[in-house]
This record gives C-alpha cells, sequence and structure tokens, in this order.
C-alpha cells in the first residue's frame, strides 16, 4: 500500500525582512526515491519547498540542485566529497535521509558533529564525514543537523509507505519548525 | 585456548549486505576467513517485461556510485538486441563520458577511500586514519583529490544534460551533441586532472618503496586476469574483445563478449549468496581471475597513450613483465588507469568527429539478443538481454564487476588474515588490514538504497560453544 504526496499544504507567507534574517540554510536530502521510503527525503524537500513557496522541480530525474537562495535545496542519491566546496556558503544545514529501524526513533533529529567514517564495503559518506570535510578542507563549520526518518519497504516503488509518508509530514514541520526558529521541536 | 570464530560486520544499508568471519584454531591461528556477500539480485526480475530502449535509463538506478557503467552497457546491450551499431561520434562520446566515469571514481577511492590507509598507516589511530590526517600531513592533496572528481562528474553532467541519470546513451547511439563550448570547458581542466593523477602515482610509488614488506606479503597470489583489449592488446576500457590470460600471462582466450556464456561459468559455495566466475574450460577453482585495475594491466601488452604507457612500462618492471599478483597494487594500477582516462579525454576531444551531429542510427535489423560489456571502474561489467518482437525483454542477466572479483576478495580477506592474526587478540592494525583487502577491490555492493546509519565494523571472537569472549567495535 503505497502513499503519495498531498499538494494540500499551505504556504508560509515570509516578508522580505523574514527571508533576510533567515541564516543561509541548505537542506540537503539523500537517498533513492526509486527504492521507496529510501527516498523520503526527495518528499519531505518537495513538502519544505512547497510551504517556502521555493520552486524546486518535482521530476526525480531532473534532481534538485541549489540555486543561490537564502533557504537552498539539493538532492543527491548519496553525499558526495565535491559537494562540499557548494555548502561553504551555507550557515546551517540539513542533511534528511532514512534508516530501517537501526535507531529507536521513527523520526530523529540530531546535530551531528565533524567524524570521518567510511567502510570497505561501501562508497556511502555519511552527513558527518561531509562534515568534517568541509570543516578540514574548507574551514567552515556550519550546524548540521541529520533528520532521519524510519522507512519501512524498499522496493522499486516511487511512493512512500503509508508510514513513512505520514512520518515525512511530521518530519518536514519540525525541520520548517528548525529552519524558522534555530530551535528542534521535540 | 580453544578454536574460535571472528566476525567482521559492517552494520550499515539494509541487508547488512556483507561480513567477513574468521575461524581460528586452538592455537591462535587463523584456520580459514570468509568474505560473505548478501548479494541483490531483484533488479533483474525487475527489468523483466520492460523494453529494451528503456533499460540505459532503468539500470543506473541500481547503483549511485557507478551509473554510467550501467547506462552505457546497456545501450551496447541495446544496439546488439535491435541491430543497431552506433556511428562513430557517437561511440566516440559515449567513452568521453565513460572516461569522466573513470576519472572521478578510481579518483574518489584512492585519495578518499584507500589514501587515508596508505598515507597514514594502517596502524595509525582510526581518529586521524582518514581525510583529516590525510589534511594535516598534505592539505594540497585532498584539494586536489575533491577537484579531481569533480572533473570526472563535470564530462557527465556535460554530455548527460544533467547531474542525475543521464538520459545520454540510447540503443543505436546517443541523443545529445557536444558543442565547441562544452568542449572547451572540458578540455580546460585537462591539465590538472592529468597533474593530480600523476601526483597520486607519486604517492603510491614511494608509500610501495617504503612498504614493502606489506606489499609483498599481502595477499599476493596467482590468478587467470580478464578483461576487454584492443586489437593490439593495449588497454581498453570501453569497447573489445575479451581477453583472459593465465598466472603466467599466457593467453587462454580471446572472444567476444556476447560469448561470454561459452567462457564463464559461476561457481556455488554455501556459505555466500555471491556467485564465483570462473574459466570455464579449466574449471573451477584453477579457472579463476581477476578483474578490475590489476587485471586489466595484466591482460594488457601495452598502453595507447604516452603518459600512462610510459607509468605502464614501470609498472610491468614490478615483476619483470609478468603479471603482477600483488593485491595492494590494485591501488597503482587504477592510477595509471586514470592517466589514460585522462589522456583519452585529450585524444577524444581531439578527434573531429567528437563535435558531428551524427550521432544516431536509426536503422534498425532486429536481433532479439545482445550483450554489452564494458570495463566499469572496478571490473568487467556484462549486460545480456533477451527481448521478443516487440522489444520487451524476456530475460536479463547482469554479471556485475564485483562478482567476477569475488573469489580475488574472499582470497585476499583469508589470506591476509592468515598472515597478520598470529594470536587470539586481534588488533585495530589488523582488522584495518583485513578491510583493505576487500577494499584494494574498490567493490560495490548492493547500493541502490542508502538508508542512514553508523557504519560501524564489528569483529566477534566466538569460541566453538557460541560465548563471546573478544569484541572489536569501531564506530
Amino acid at each position: 500500500m503505497c502513499a503519495e504526496r498531498k499538494d494540500s499544504a499551505s504556504r508560509l507567507s515570509l516578508t522580505a525582512a523574514d527571508w533576510q534574517n533567515l541564516p543561509r540554510t541548505l537542506i540537503v536530502g539523500y537517498g533513492n526515491p526509486d527504492r521507496e521510503d529510501d527516498g523520503v527525503a526527495w518528499h519531505v524537500l518537495q513538502t519544505i519547498a512547497q510551504k517556502f513557496g521555493v520552486p524546486i522541480s518535482d521530476d526525480t530525474d531532473v534532481g534538485i540542485f541549489p540555486e543561490g537562495n537564502q533557504l537552498d535545496f539539493w538532492f543527491n542519491l548519496q553525499l558526495m566529497p565535491e559537494m562540499a566546496p557548494d555548502m561553504v556558503a551555507y550557515e546551517r544545514i540539513c542533511f534528511i535521509d532514512a534508516h530501517t529501524g537501526a535507531i529507536p526513533d521513527k523520526i530523529r533529529i540530531e546535530h551531528i558533529q565533524s567524524k570521518f567514517q567510511n567502510s570497505p564495503l561501501t562508497h556511502h559518506l555519511t552527513p558527518e564525514t561531509i562534515v568534517s570535510i568541509l570543516e578540514h578542507l574548507y574551514q567552515h563549520t556550519p550546524e548540521a543537523l541529520l533528520v532521519s526518518i524510519r522507512g519501512y519497504q524498499f522496493r522499486f516503488e516511487h511512493a512512500l509507505s503509508v508510514e513513512t509518508y505520514r512520518l515525512s509530514q511530521k518530519a518536514a514541520d519540525r525541520v520548517l519548525s528548525w529552519i524558522l526558529t534555530g530551535q528542534i521541536e521535540e | 585456548m580453544v578454536a574460535q570464530k571472528i566476525t567482521i560486520e559492517p552494520v550499515t544499508r539494509i541487508e547488512g549486505h556483507a561480513k567477513i568471519t574468521i575461524h581460528t584454531k586452538e592455537n591462535g591461528l587463523v584456520d580459514h576467513a570468509y568474505l560473505h556477500v548478501n548479494e541483490f539480485r531483484g533488479f533483474e526480475k525487475f527489468c523483466e517485461g520492460r523494453m529494451v530502449f528503456e533499460m540505459p535509463l532503468i539500470t543506473p538506478r541500481i547503483c549511485g556510485i557507478c551509473p554510467v557503467s550501467h547506462h552505457l552497457a546497456a545501450a551496447k546491450a541495446g544496439d546488439a538486441v535491435l541491430g543497431a551499431p552506433p556511428p562513430r561520434p557517437a561511440s566516440l562520446l559515449r567513452e568521453l563520458m565513460h572516461m569522466g566515469q573513470i576519472i572521478q571514481s578510481h579518483g574518489m577511492h584512492f585519495f578518499e577511500l584507500a589514501g587515508p590507509d596508505l598515507l597514514l598507516g594502517f596502524d595509525a589511530d582510526p581518529e586521524i586514519r582518514n581525510v583529516v590526517g590525510l589534511v594535516q600531513a598534505a592539505p594540497e592533496i585532498a584539494l586536489k583529490a575533491v577537484a579531481l572528481r569533480k572533473y570526472g562528474q563535470e564530462i557527465i553532467r556535460l554530455l548527460g544534460g544533467r547531474r542525475i541519470h543521464p538520459i545520454f546513451a540510447v540503443p543505436g547511439g546517443v541523443n545529445k551533441v557536444l558543442t565547441i563550448t562544452e568542449r572547451d570547458e572540458i578540455l580546460a581542466g585537462l591539465d590538472e586532472t592529468i597533474a593530480t593523477t600523476q601526483l597520486g602515482i607519486q604517492i603510491i610509488r614511494d608509500w610501495a618503496e617504503k612498504n614493502m614488506e606489506d606489499v609483498q606479503k599481502f595477499a599476493v597470489f596467482p590468478t587467470g586476469y580478464l578483461g576487454l583489449i584492443t586489437p593490439e592488446n593495449g588497454l581498453e576500457l570501453y569497447d573489445g574483445k575479451i581477453r583472459l590470460v593465465d598466472q603466467t600471462g599466457v593467453q587462454l582466450e580471446r572472444f567476444d563478449g556476447s560469448d561470454y556464456l561459452d567462457n564463464i561459468s559461476e561457481h556455488v559455495e554455501n556459505w555466500s549468496y555471491l556467485k564465483f566466475p570462473y574459466y570455464k574450460k579449466m574449471g573451477w577453482p584453477a579457472g579463476v581471475y581477476r578483474v578490475g585495475p590489476l587485471g586489466r594491466l595484466n591482460i594488457a601488452d601495452k598502453i595507447d597513450t604516452p603518459l600512462a604507457q610510459e607509468e605502464f612500462v614501470h609498472y610491468r618492471k614490478i615483476n619483470d613483465g609478468r603479471p603482477i599478483e600483488n593485491t595492494l597494487y590494485y591501488h597503482y594500477a587504477r592510477l595509471i588507469e586514470t592517466l589514460f582516462a585522462a589522456e583519452r579525454v585529450q585524444v577524444l576531444l581531439d578527434d573531429e568527429d567528437i563535435l558531428s551531429n551524427d550521432i544516431l542510427n536509426t536503422q534498425h535489423n532486429f536481433q532479439g539478443v545482445g550483450v554489452g560489456v564494458i570495463e566499469a571502474p572496478r571490473g568487467t561489467l556484462i549486460h545480456h538481454y533477451q527481448a521478443n518482437a516487440n522489444g520487451q525483454l524476456e530475460k536479463v542477466n547482469l554479471i556485475v564487476s564485483t562478482g567476477h572479483n569475488n573469489y580475488a576478495m574472499s582470497k585476499a580477506v583469508d589470506m591476509v588474515a592468515k598472515t597478520y592474526i598470529t594470536g587470539p587478540n586481534v588488533s585495530e592494525g589488523i582488522l584495518n588490514r583485513i578491510e583493505a583487502a576487500v577494499r584494494a577491490h574498490d567493490p560495490c555492493l548492493s547500493c541502490s538504497t542508502h538508508a542512514v546509519g553508523q557504519m560501524p565494523i564489528m569483529i566477534d571472537i566466538v569460541n566453538p560453544e557460541g560465548k563471546t569472549i573478544q569484541t572489536l567495535r569501531r564506530d
């Protein structure tokens, strides 16, 4: 059973001053939108961008890339080291990905620190590793968050499972709140 | 002291797709070590029923690491199914994209994944044996490494028309020409790319010289070697016949990719889901072979670009012209290939056909069956499709690069464990070496999903009664 993204999210009305006071923020989603809940970050980005009225592509083949805005969005299949130079411009970076139950919370939002991690069996870079590259190669230490959302099904589907779709909406609200207030709501 | 079992398991991704177990004897020495792979095979079934022309778009979604390899192998298989060989300019453009893939993938592997181990030492504190330590040791190298990878990605982006899931290659050719502006943009970054690659080569040469003891005892073993080759036995990454040589370098076979089933068979072990390909006529295990950079340079007599050829001559002197068996020389071979790829970019861009509009063959001579072979960064990649008269796929077989090296990775893990574990206490440095035995092959396992998680490596030492008597864990 799957759930499609609703397009009824209400849009925020931010004034020019509101935008100006917003620290430059980058929302980075990663995962595989062709593998059902693994692509939850794609859906979260869509929801947040819609609420802020920021136009982003809704075509997974086209992708989402930063446009030099105060609030920017970036989606990739994976994190890559060459993303780091383009992240230097942002004071705050929020990474969003799926998790598979290895952590107890259905949604976990936490600050992350610089830490290099790799594995001989995969090419997957963690957000902590990207932050480490930012810190040590580019002398930049943004406020960095990791939002982990529970995924349940990983078949070859674009739509999310019902449960992960619900979580994606809650996660989007919490990220939105953090963007506006700088506080992480429990 | 009793016999025990050591398990190294990365807790990551969805399947926890591979782990290493080391069985020790009562005297603490290693009895045998295994690399277990839970291979993901669902994709082939998923492709059945799809149209052949869709495959270059679908198969890159197998993996975010080498999507270009799957994209191009699928297009080549599609060429064969439809009986639509691409015009020469299209082949040049496909190869150009492939060189971008080789540069970015090999560059990342050496500088970001394997480099810290090599440059800082297997026994270095894990807190510094990473890019942080690399920056402290050589800050300029780390920045150049990022630029090297980005250069390769830019080639892919310019040709693919977008940054993910390229829509470039189609059966019969490609669907986008290269503009003069794009050509010049690629050319502008070439000198720096070559310089960074040469820097990497100097690093690995210096490292090998200083660490010759490790190089000589770290998983050195004979096998056959397999890969694409030019008609004159030059290094080939995009198209050609497949050459298989034995452990002494003597040619065993030279065959068209479409004949792979006549030459390659697969062995099954009950401790791994990943099959073990081998040369059919020699049987298992005598017919095992290696692919990827080490394999490719061992089947080649030369490289057709000057700088890479100069380095190749030096490289082949290591073993007096015979095949090089040292697993750690995968890194050296990988960088020579990167240099070749960069030089090929120049050659391709200097070819006047590269700007041609003749990029698609629309005349089809439907064959129904097709095999596409390409040298992915980590080894030979085979796509085999069988379609009905409508072009709808009825059967799909993919032999991925990492599969070919299954024996080699398992053997390397076994040898390194036996060489370095001399008692019950397994140190961090030994764990690093065992990891490095796998990493040298640059495997890619089930990479189509990316669910978040830490990537700890755990070693459980378990006695025959099933009791864990020691656990090593690195987060």
